[in-house]
């Protein structure tokens, strides 16, 4: 095992993504077993697809809040927020599609600020202000839209959007949400941006000490979560185009774990966006599986829960081992 | 000396990339303080952690009281009657200290946390070690040194049978090193082993019977300290023999201009009216104890915590420096005396950490260019011989005073004019602290201008062209190192003042 972690190919991919892969793998195997074959068509790995689109941003998001040691219980509740407010806008408002989707962006944006604001300038803990903002957004949501529901229009009716997802067989979304995870990648890795998001999350004192402004990059690492919270709102829509208020809290945890599960440490300091896409995929995955063997949704938040522990006690056991 | 009471024998350690320890042995007898000496990197502190159960060994074998045993952890050591002072302390500041010196045995009465018979048997302790602490005070508001003397207590408390110091003088003043020795002298005589780990020479010449020196991870030899000089220790340390001359006169021009200017400045309890000046190309020692507000004026005058009043001038001109980026923009640059918490980024690697303060100047558009990076990076550990097999090495992964070395590393990419070193050698080997001095001679002859805070007498005189002494957050003295004597600055360290 230790030799083939030392292959220089492994080394670059990295052995914790292999094994994901592989595990992601396994799984696909057993739900196609499980389901004696039903699992195997193109038409499930599309309907699991729609789930990891508008995940995939929440946890891309995330990730960045995560890297700095902090973290964001608001996503799913703004993402619904996101998703209300600027359909609220189209159906009731009559405001263009292209208007309500950059509402949406907009809506993500500001809970971004806001929870970034508190966080980096007025020194609250992440998680009463993530837990503030999930209040304010399902609130927020409510009443501005009555407390209705709101459903987005079908391609038949105008809903040109939803091509966004797919055109036909082929998962536009996919590739969109790709690039988007490339560009992460990019900011997180390449950019001043992302070396102090990193850098904060590891030793605040001694990023401050080097002269950095450390609360305008917290607060960054906040607002990019927020602004793809924007996006993943779309894609929710794109996908399944009604939106029901007072929901969107499972979100969090399904997000935070394929986050985790990908190699992201929620002590900060170490996040990796390869891994938290595939992390993404494996929870899309599960959940169409367990809908794919006849249970319910309920036991795929038993299984999310389950996860999350497993995957935070494993970050744990490999930081005890490097100390 | 008496009996062997533990014997550690061809131990073996490897890391990945790393043979940490190279079949090293070592014995401790009865009544006997056993030096440890090494450069940083040696592997002193590893083989500790293998002896405490902290690592597990490859192989070799460890026999303690006649048995052979493998410790499964520090607990478990310490049980058995091994205790290991640390060098970084690890004392919990919101509880008291008679909490702390007890935590995880608290005395109980029923369900209950029995603090009164806590604080009993704290103060039995202090009085047994001649320590003068109130046992019911909070850990964080006692000064470095009395939380070492405290870590020390701790050890004691546990019927310890070999107590292991690590650096235990690095914190201290000259004062309470005299009490640590006192103490030391005293569990000597009680037959208990004493393991010292330190780099300070005359100490161990002082304190110590024998000497165990360890290099890159191997076993050199062990020396009765008496038949031995300070020069046989040295070489076979690092292989080649070190001078120590004091400074006799400044190596500042009379004209120098001042480059920093501080006048009246005020910021808390620890730095009251403090005022003076710093010439270009000038070492400024700055002495005192421990406590004297030394780190507080420096972090003041850094920006890192808020000062009440007080004027900055750089070359002559007022600045405004309210935050560490402020001070960074006008060219100073502070390096922490605690790098664990305030100099480094241990998750990120030493080309990332020496670019820290310099991003701007490593940006291609708008993504970092990591070619130009690693080669600064590589150039400052050629420059300062950081060991580390390369800059893309996690920081994590290097001793401690190879990480002190990326810290300046990282002001030096800076290029900062004024620079503040806080305890740039603790817990620094001989080796590395010369190479320390060398650089800071050098960089004061390029016109640089440096702050150095010492504790260490012998350091301030070698180094310093002129000295400003501090004593409970007031300037005492200042005073050329032409006539500089550690006699006249004890005494302004200790000046009392009305």
């Amino acid at each position: 095992m230790e030799k083939f972690k030392q292959i220089p190919i492994v080394r670059k991919i990295g052995f914790n993504r292999i094994v994901l892969v592989v595990v992601m793998i396994l799984m696909y195997i057993f739900f196609c077993v499980g389901t004696k074959g039903n699992f195997l068509g193109y038409e499930r790995i599309l309907s699991a697809l729609n789930y990891a689109y508008f995940l995939g941003f929440l946890a891309l998001g995330v990730t960045f809040v995560i890297a700095t040691g902090g973290i964001d219980f608001s996503i799913g509740p703004v993402m619904f927020c996101a998703a209300l407010v600027s359909g609220y806008c189209l159906t009731s408002f009559g405001v263009p599609i292209v208007a309500a989707l950059i509402i949406s962006v907009l809506v993500g944006f500001l809970f971004g600020c806001f929870n970034g604001y508190l966080v980096a300038y007025w020194n609250v803990p992440p998680f009463i202000v993530s837990m503030a903002g999930m209040n304010i957004a399902k609130g927020l949501a409510s009443v501005f839209t009555k407390t209705q529901s709101v459903s987005w229009p079908q391609l038949a009716q105008g809903g040109w959007f939803r091509y966004l997802v797919k055109v036909g067989n082929i998962p536009v979304g996919f590739i969109i949400f790709i690039v988007f995870s490339i560009i992460c990648a990019i900011i997180l890795n390449q950019t001043k941006a992302g070396r102090y998001i990193l850098s904060l999350g590891s030793n605040k004192e001694a990023v401050r000490l080097s002269g950095v402004d450390i609360k305008k990059w917290e607060m960054l690492a906040y607002i990019i979560c927020g602004t793809l919270v924007g996006i993943a709102a779309i894609f929710f829509v794109g996908a399944y185009t009604t939106v029901q208020p007072g929901y969107g809290d499972q979100y969090n945890n399904e997000a935070i774990a394929g986050c985790v599960m990908g190699g992201t440490s929620m002590a900060g300091g170490l996040a990796s966006i390869g891994g938290t896409v595939i992390g993404v995929l494996i929870i899309a995955l599960l959940q169409e599986g367990i809908l794919a063997l006849g249970f319910t949704k309920d036991y795929q938040l038993i299984i999310t829960g389950i996860i999350v522990v497993v995957a935070v006690y494993a970050d744990v056991v490999a930081r005890r081992r490097k100390n | 000396m008496g009996e062997v009471i533990l014997t550690m024998k061809d131990i073996d350690k490897s890391f990945p990339g790393v043979h940490a320890l190279d079949h090293v042995n070592f014995e401790v007898r009865k009544g006997e303080v056993h030096a440890l000496m090494g450069e940083n990197g040696a592997g002193k502190s590893t083989l500790m952690k293998v002896l405490t159960g902290i690592y597990t060994k490859d192989s070799g074998s460890i026999e303690y009281e006649g048995r052979e045993i493998e410790f499964k952890g520090a607990r478990e050591a310490q049980d058995a009657g091994v205790v290991i002072v640390h060098q970084e302390l690890n004392m919990l500041g919101h509880l008291t200290v008679a909490q702390n010196i007890f935590i995880g045995r608290e005395f109980k009465k029923g369900i209950k946390i029995d603090d009164k018979k806590m604080n009993e048997e704290a103060a039995k302790l202090f009085e047994r070690l001649h320590i003068d602490i109130d046992p019911t005070a909070t850990m964080s508001d006692l000064t470095v040194g009395k939380q070492q003397m405290c870590e020390i207590a701790k050890a004691i408390s546990h019927d310890a049978k070999v107590i292991i110091f690590d650096e235990p003088s690095a914190a201290l003043t000259e004062a309470e090193i005299e009490e640590l020795f006192k103490i030391i002298r005293d569990l000597r005589e009680q037959q208990l082993g004493i393991v010292y780990i330190s780099h300070r020479m005359d100490e161990i010449k002082v304190i110590t019977d024998r000497v165990t020196v360890m290099r890159d991870g191997g076993y050199v030899g062990t020396l009765i300290t008496a038949d031995c000089t300070k020069d046989d220790i040295i070489n076979m340390m690092v292989g080649r023999v070190i001078y120590e001359d004091p400074k006799t006169q400044s190596m500042v021009a009379k004209d120098a201009p001042v480059v920093l200017k501080v006048e009246h400045l005020n910021a808390g309890r620890m730095v009251q009216d403090v005022s003076f000046e710093l010439r270009k190309g000038e070492i400024l020692g700055f002495s005192g104890l421990m406590g004297a507000g030394r780190t507080e004026t420096a972090r003041a005058i850094f920006g890192a915590d808020p000062k009440q009043s007080g004027d900055i001038y750089i070359n002559g001109e007022k600045v405004e420096i309210n935050s560490p980026q402020d001070a960074v923009k006008n060219g100073i640059g502070y390096l922490s005396e605690d790098r664990k918490r305030f100099g480094i980024v241990v998750q990120k690697t030493v080309a990332e950490n020496s670019t820290m303060a310099t991003m701007e100047n490593f940006m291609k558009g708008l993504f970092i260019n990591k070619r130009k990076e690693r080669a600064a990076a590589q150039d400052y550990v050629d420059q300062l011989a950081t060991k580390t097999p390369s800059v893309e090495q996690l920081v994590v992964n290097l001793s401690g005073g190879n990480q002190q070395k990326v810290v300046i590393a990282k002001w030096l990419v800076r290029d900062c004019d004024i620079l503040i070193f806080d305890e740039p050698t603790r817990g620094i080997d001989v080796g590395a602290k010369n190479e320390i001095y060398k650089l800071m001679n050098r960089l004061a002859s390029e016109g640089k201008s440096i702050i150095m805070i010492s504790s260490e007498m012998t350091e301030i005189l070698r180094m310093s062209d002129r000295i400003v002494v501090m004593c409970e957050g007031k300037k005492t003295g200042e005073i050329d190192i032409s006539e500089a004597t550690q006699e006249n600055i004890m005494n302004m360290a200790t000046r009392e003042i009305g």
